[in-house]
């Protein structure tokens, strides 16, 4: 399969086994900021979740979104940190099952978040303190609790999930 | 199991396991945490080998831990002037969320221990990572105080931000020693 050709003359460039004899002390680091970013993704984006669901409505919708920043930061931290780990051991991610979850869940919050800021990021002025959200906030919502806590089993996972074939 | 477990003990005093001992009060210790490593419960969660065993148990940790730190950087964000035009009692509901996420950790963590007590209790990194908890906790009694008590206010008390910072500090520090008990032995 070309994904496995891809993954196994990755794993040979120089950037890659240069990573991988950086490992004893990469991999730690890497590690440690990966789970930082997590909670800093999940706790921004969670609190904005929730209130998009309809739950604490004494927040406004706008000062809810005022705390993205923190998720971007943490989502800046965990792409670099994932690109990193995917470049030092390519072969053992495609070959996993958990790993293509945690992209395909990875896709669906984006692609969710992206439809949201396109076509109903104008719509979140107009809901202020105390006013409960449409159904389409909630349903974006919805998916993106989901889809996030999907992309942390899947990555938790990764060490014990089967190998693919 | 406690007889098999001070037969064991027995044993291993005559035997003379424990005779340079320089601390002899921690044969106790010892024994106690060879017995609660030695529990059927937590035999079975380590060697089962199964997804729902030590691995979910692992999931349920690190999506505990989201929802302890998670919860505390938005506050703790608050405190430090971000989302400053919702008044500070709007952000008590993240605190149920806050303790239910601490309450997934303190069991999941309870077990991750149990089930490699000898080998966790003389981590050194791992009595720093609770004690970064216990002051994170310490901090969170005032952060509490200042949220809900706000009432209709908006504006942070001094001690606010510093209280964030100590927070954000020994939360972050606990994450970083978590992570590394993988690593140093």
């Amino acid at each position: 399969m070309p994904v496995e050709a891809f993954a196994r003359y990755l794993q040979n460039t120089s950037v890659s086994v240069f990573l991988q004899s950086q490992a004893a002390w990469l991999w730690p680091l890497s590690e440690t900021l990966h789970f930082i970013g997590l909670a800093l993704l999940i706790g921004a984006t969670g609190f904005f979740d929730l209130r998009l669901l309809g739950f604490m409505k004494s927040v406004p919708l706008t000062v809810a979104r005022q705390f993205m920043p923190l998720a971007l930061c943490g989502f800046g931290l965990n792409l670099t940190t994932g690109i990193l780990f995917f470049v030092a051991q390519p072969y053992q991610y495609v070959m996993s099952w958990a790993w293509w979850g945690k992209v395909a869940f990875l896709l669906v919050a984006g692609l969710n978040a992206m439809f949201f800021e396109m076509t109903q990021g104008a719509r979140v002025l107009a809901i202020g303190e105390g006013e409960d959200t449409p159904v389409t906030f909630k349903v974006v919502g919805a998916v993106s609790l989901i889809a996030w806590f999907a992309v942390l089993y899947f990555g938790r996972m990764l060490p014990f999930f089967a190998e693919i074939r | 199991m406690i007889a098999s477990s001070i037969l064991r003990l027995t044993n291993d005093v005559a035997s003379g396991r424990f005779a340079d001992c320089t601390r002899c009060d921690s044969i106790v210790a010892v024994a106690f945490l060879e017995w609660l490593e030695h529990l059927p419960v937590f035999v079975t969660i380590a060697e089962s080998g199964s997804i729902w065993g030590y691995p979910t148990i692992l999931v349920l940790h690190t999506a505990g831990l989201a929802l302890v730190v998670g919860s505390a950087v938005v506050l703790d964000a608050r405190l430090l002037g971000m989302g400053r035009l919702a008044r500070l009692s709007a952000f008590e509901r993240l605190f149920p969320i806050m303790w239910a996420g601490f309450a997934v950790n303190a069991v999941s963590g309870f077990i991750l221990f149990a089930i490699a007590a000898t080998a966790k209790a003389v981590q050194a990194i791992f009595w720093i990572k609770l004690s970064l908890i216990a002051m994170a906790l310490v901090v969170t009694v005032p952060i509490v105080r200042i949220i809900k008590g706000g009432g209709e206010q908006n504006a942070v008390p001094a001690r606010g931000r510093v209280l964030a910072i100590v927070s954000l500090v020994t939360w972050t520090g606990a994450i970083v020693a978590g992570r590394l008990m993988a690593y140093i032995k």
